[in-house]
């Protein structure tokens, strides 16, 4: 065989390949979706550095300043954040993982401000809420932790109108090495409490996430937020009908090159 | 009644519309503080501190401070921080910025304790080295050279604006001014220490505790002027009542037979602080006058010992005007005629200076 037949073979192979494998990674992250691992009961997953994390895929999010109208509004500092997510059938996690080279804890003084960071979700799985913290008919439940005040449970419904729950039902664990912070939110799936959501198995929810850098004064509305991400926890269909479609045309495609070049090696 | 207020009802409703009052607002609280009466006591600001900020997280705070002018004040170079409005339309903010720890001065501690108790002998000096600031740091300074050296003192507590910024600013909207008096409060189960309020009042009169996590300031003594107090009688707010020469004014700027009305609308003789801010502020100010210059022999000269600019940097051009009325009057006084305006400012009655209920049976 010569070279330029072995060429033709090699391209013929790569593109047959390359049809077969392209549909596939398309249906492997379907934009902004975060995968949720299911796993045995392990209440391990609720310690920010446990190493039952090692496993769980990761999202990389995004960020951007929000546009809050707040004076210096666009002046935000942290650029993404990794997500990772879990559900053991009682308690779903949420990992958080960003770099921020300054730890602003123990802040005082009139201008210190301290870091912080948020994950939101509709209050009805359901909806798919205004990303600035939900509005009145579709508000958001707002898991919040700050390096000084610790965790807080709020709901929402528009901008500004955060209010906290008494009682949390949100946990969070949080770590810090080598200048990048590790938050673990972790909260039962059930509730049946007003304005708190309820997570099941029939919807997808929704999601978002939020970081403030204390020593940049990245405080309120003046914050690095994502656009909504979802987690596939509802039922998920078979094979969405464009994949069907991809599937098909690569088959024709396949059918289309193997032929044009057995064709092409036969005639020469 | 008398006839000189039946005349003077008869020109109200032209007086009326002059009056410009926070939209929503019933009434609104005001006071007016007469410059030339304070002799910088701090008489007022421990008043204040003793009612209102004894507690964690306040130490650094005086809702009521008295400062020397021309000074930098307190918090340091609060005049140059921003804040308020760009413009009398009141829709677009001035940009501002939270003053440090440093320029409020932080609450010294004293070597009390060692020297009453453990028999150290050293003087009574604040503990853990030289502060380099405090909330009245610049006492009696002043400008110029002697023998035309000048000062005054400018007493300093929340305006209660007409067009408050610092409500403005909260993106959460925990500060509001009341509906029935005007004034301004931080609704401390809204307030997340934000601090937007903080950069955003230009007169730097909203401050954050640290220990609560909120910001706080001047309640216009409320409980005191609604008589919620133990004795339950209505009382001027504490900063004016335990003021020895009893400078301050306190009332409705809307009571039309009250002193704040006629010093501020009628005679223009009471200005507010800053008004280029464009808050529009409640607290008003009688403007200081001092003796005249002198010559190196002593001798009088025809030169105002406070410059006129300076004090129209702080007022605003209206405050010529002001001191000519009061001049004008004064000298009317003194040629053996009378004056509503020199009995208002001269007044030894604490009945003529306090009104806070003509509008309770409204």
């Amino acid at each position: 065989m010569r070279n330029d037949e072995l060429g033709r073979l090699a391209l013929a192979a790569l593109i047959v390949l390359g049809m077969a494998v392209v549909p596939v990674l398309v249906s492997a992250r379907p934009a902004n979706e975060i995968p949720v691992e299911s796993v045995e009961g392990n209440a391990q997953l609720s310690a920010a550095d446990a190493a039952e994390w090692d496993d769980v895929p990761a999202a990389e999010v995004p960020l951007s300043s929000a546009p809050s109208g707040l004076p210096d509004a666009s002046d935000t500092s942290i650029s993404a954040v990794e997500v990772q997510a879990a559900q053991d059938g009682e308690k779903l996690y949420i990992r958080m993982h960003w770099r921020d080279p300054t730890a602003d804890r123990n802040v005082t003084g009139p201008r210190g401000f301290a870091d912080a960071a948020a994950v939101q979700i509709p209050v009805n799985t359901s909806t798919h809420p205004a990303i600035a913290m939900g509005s009145t008919r579709t508000p958001v439940n707002v898991w919040y932790w700050s390096a000084e005040k610790g965790t807080e449970e709020l709901a929402a419904g528009g901008p500004s109108t955060t209010t906290s729950f008494e009682q949390p039902a949100v946990e969070t664990d949080v770590t810090r090495h080598n200048g990048t912070y590790t938050l673990v939110y972790s909260r039962p799936l059930a509730s049946d409490a007003d304005n708190r959501t309820a997570i099941t198995m029939e919807n997808n929810v929704d999601v978002a996430f939020a970081v403030w850098n204390g020593s940049n004064a990245e405080r309120s509305g003046r914050k690095a937020v994502s656009e909504w991400y979802h987690f596939p926890l509802g039922p998920q269909p078979s094979g969405p009908q464009h994949q069907g479609l991809l599937w098909a045309i690569a088959g024709i495609a396949i059918v289309v090159v193997v032929a044009a070049t057995g064709f092409a090696i036969k005639r020469t | 009644m008398s006839s000189d207020a039946n005349a003077y009802d008869a020109g109200s409703g032209e007086d009326q519309q002059r009056l410009d009052l926070a939209d929503g607002i019933d009434h609104q609280v005001a006071m007016v503080m007469d410059l030339n009466q304070c002799v910088g006591c701090q008489t007022c600001s421990i008043a204040c501190k003793t009612l209102w900020t004894s507690g964690s997280g306040q130490e650094y705070m005086y809702w009521n401070n008295v400062e020397t002018k021309p000074g930098e004040g307190y918090p340091r170079g609060w005049e140059e921080s921003g804040g308020g409005w760009k413009s009398d339309a009141n829709d677009e903010r001035e940009p501002g910025e939270i003053p440090s720890k440093e320029d409020y001065g932080d609450a010294w501690e004293f070597n009390h304790s060692e020297i009453m108790y453990e028999g150290d002998d050293t003087p009574l000096r604040p503990k853990g080295g030289d502060p380099e600031y405090g909330p009245n740091w610049e006492e009696d300074q002043g400008a110029g050279e002697y023998p035309n050296s000048y000062y005054f003192y400018l007493p300093r507590i929340c305006n209660h604006c007409t067009h408050p910024s610092c409500v403005e600013a909260c993106p959460r909207s925990a500060l509001y001014k009341r509906e029935e008096d005007g004034i301004v409060l931080v609704d401390q189960e809204r307030c997340r220490g934000y601090r937007y309020c903080v950069e955003g009042c230009p007169y730097k009169k909203v401050y954050y505790n640290e220990v609560k996590k909120t910001s706080e300031k001047c309640i216009f003594c409320y409980p005191r002027i609604e008589g919620e107090g133990p004795d339950g009688e209505v009382k001027p707010t504490a900063c004016a009542s335990e003021c020895p020469p009893q400078l301050r004014y306190v009332g409705f700027l809307d009571d039309q037979q009250g002193p704040i009305y006629k010093l501020v609308e009628r005679y223009g003789v009471a200005l507010p602080l800053h008004p280029e801010y464009q808050t529009q502020p409640n607290v008003y100010y009688i403007p200081p006058f001092a003796p005249p210059q002198q010559d190196t022999e002593g001798e009088t000269l025809e030169v105002d010992r406070i410059p006129p600019e300076y004090l129209e940097e702080l007022f605003g051009e209206e405050v010529h005007d002001a001191l000519e009325t009061i001049q004008r009057e004064r000298e009317k006084v003194e040629r053996g005629g009378s004056s509503e305006l020199m009995d208002i400012l001269t007044t030894v009655n604490n009945e003529d200076q306090y009104r806070l209920e003509v509008f309770d049976d409204a």
